[in-house]
């Protein structure tokens, strides 16, 4: 078991000297995007000043200002992006090496659209779909996979004046992360955040099996499982035969302990996990120095949040046929 | 005047026939779930003699143990057995090879043996599988004995001559599960 000591060790030894150089490398990009940014503000000016004098109306100047608000944005963007993917590149897939030789990185990979959409946790239609910072391999005797995702569908009205707006709602942000599982299924059984039974009670139960774009509802003999969660299956006795009283507990205490919403699906031999984690992993900092423990200690907590997983679903314990 | 009366009579009766329909449904799925309990005890007389077939050169000292299984499953699959002597033969079958298992510790070739892993794992899977159809099966009952007792259904219930059934009660001595780690120690 490697102690935060070791990892600390780790710091000093391995990452370290990639940091400075890194945080060389930052610091120049930035000097750059402050640069450009400069001479964006001095063409800007220099376009309303003009624009003032010859009498143009006053919205051809905030045009002007929010297109070179735009400019400078696009500069800053472009001038770091270098920087952090060689940051990914380097520190972040250090810090996976580090938890496991096993797990392979790759920064601009993600889980395929289909297979997000195999899991069946969210069934909306997908129109936007974005991921990165994938992870892949093996803990133990399980394979697994992860990456942050971003799923989103739009819809489109149109005003009394004939204009169209088109407005992104979010299905899913957050971590998915996919397992093999460690015991053989058919069918499908999903376990989702319960909202109706927690606010409605008995009612809700009610209206849950009549949920037509679900499968049969499944209930659940642990009460307090039941409160959080809901279950669908193709099979009663499959759900159940997933769905272990041990492993309803461990579940259990996962959420609490991520405090955010958690999508359990079984589907395809896979455990599929969706958690809606609001902030963007494994991304460096651009205006604050990066030699900083703190902060390679933060990626490394979130790549144990992933692969730890595997250890508090039990998927290591292969005692059935599956192997 | 008239036709209120019939609208409230055809209100009635959906809910007469809904309340009636119900009771059947969840009855049917009560049975349906014993039938699966049953399902998966036949798969687990399957591997019986299979594990006697693997242990039985290892064991000298539990012959014992091994025809008293061997009889039990003989017992089981005769066909024509009650239901309730069926819970009773296979606790005694739980029993039984929760003995064998204990002795399997005393043979360290055996338990490094490949077949006799599989044979293992296959057991542990068709147990967690038995547990599975249990607990659906009280579920079901759990259901159907709410419908039974609870108003309004209760009336129908009592019409239709639908009691509270018996939940499927593990006994004591079973509830201690298998010690996975001294089993693969």
């Amino acid at each position: 078991m490697k102690t935060i000591e070791d990892f600390q060790n780790y710091y000093e030894n391995d990452l370290r000297p990639s940091l400075e150089i890194l945080d060389g490398e930052r610091k120049s990009s930035l000097r750059n995007a402050g640069l450009a940014g400069t001479l964006i503000t001095f063409v800007i000016l220099g376009v309303v000043g003009w624009m003032l004098t010859s009498g143009l109306p006053p919205t051809y100047m905030l045009f002007a200002a929010v297109g070179g608000g735009v400019l400078a944005f696009g500069a800053f963007v472009l001038f770091t992006k270098d920087f952090k993917s060689n940051f990914k590149n380097t520190i972040i897939r250090q810090v996976i090496a580090y938890v496991s030789e096993d797990l392979s990185y790759a920064p601009t990979g993600m889980i395929s659209r289909s297979e997000f959409q195999s899991s069946t946790l969210f069934k909306n239609r997908i129109d936007r779909y974005k991921g990165e910072d994938l992870v892949d391999g093996k803990v133990g005797k399980t394979k697994i996979r992860f990456s942050e995702l971003h799923a989103e569908y739009k819809t489109t009205t149109t005003d009394s004046k004939g204009h169209r707006h088109t407005t992104w709602h979010t299905i899913f942000k957050g971590l998915f992360f996919v397992a093999d599982f460690n015991k053989h299924f058919q069918g499908r059984t999903v376990v989702l955040p319960d909202s109706a039974e927690k606010f409605l009670g008995r009612l809700g139960k009610k209206l849950q099996e009549w949920n037509v774009s679900r499968d049969d509802l499944v209930k659940m003999e642990d009460v307090e499982f039941e409160k959080e969660f809901v279950v669908y299956g193709t099979d009663q006795i499959e759900a159940r035969y997933i769905l272990s009283p041990a492993l309803m507990r461990r579940i259990l205490e996962f959420k609490r302990k991520m405090k955010v919403p958690v999508h359990i699906g079984f589907v395809n031999a896979n455990l599929y996990m969706a958690m809606n984690i609001k902030k963007n992993m494994f991304e460096p900092r651009i205006l604050r120095t990066i030699l900083d423990f703190d902060l390679v200690r933060e990626y490394l907590e979130d790549v144990m949040l992933a692969v730890g997983i595997v250890e508090e679903m039990n998927l290591n314990t292969r005692i059935w046929t599956k192997e | 005047m008239i036709w209120i009366l019939v609208g409230i009579g055809v209100v009635i009766l959906v809910v007469v026939f809904g309340m009636y329909n119900g009771l059947i449904g969840k009855k049917n799925s009560v049975e349906n779930a014993f039938a699966s309990i049953d399902t998966i005890l036949k798969k687990r007389y399957d591997l019986i003699p299979n594990l006697v077939a693997a242990v039985k050169q290892y064991m000298e000292h539990e012959r014992g143990l091994l025809e008293n299984v061997t009889a039990l499953r003989a017992k089981a699959t005769s066909g024509n057995i009650s239901s309730d002597e069926a819970i009773t033969l296979n606790n005694e079958i739980n029993k039984t090879m929760g003995g064998i298992m204990v002795a399997v510790e005393s043979y360290p070739e055996l338990k490094a043996n490949e077949n006799f892993k599989d044979l293992q794992r296959s057991l542990n899977e068709v147990e967690e599988q038995l547990s599975a159809a249990r607990r659906s099966f009280n579920a079901a009952v759990t259901d159907f004995n709410n419908a039974v007792e609870m108003f309004p259904t209760n009336i129908m219930a009592g019409m239709m001559n639908y009691k509270r059934r018996k939940l499927f009660e593990i006994p004591e001595v079973e509830r201690v599960n298998p010690d996975v780690k001294t089993l693969f120690a």
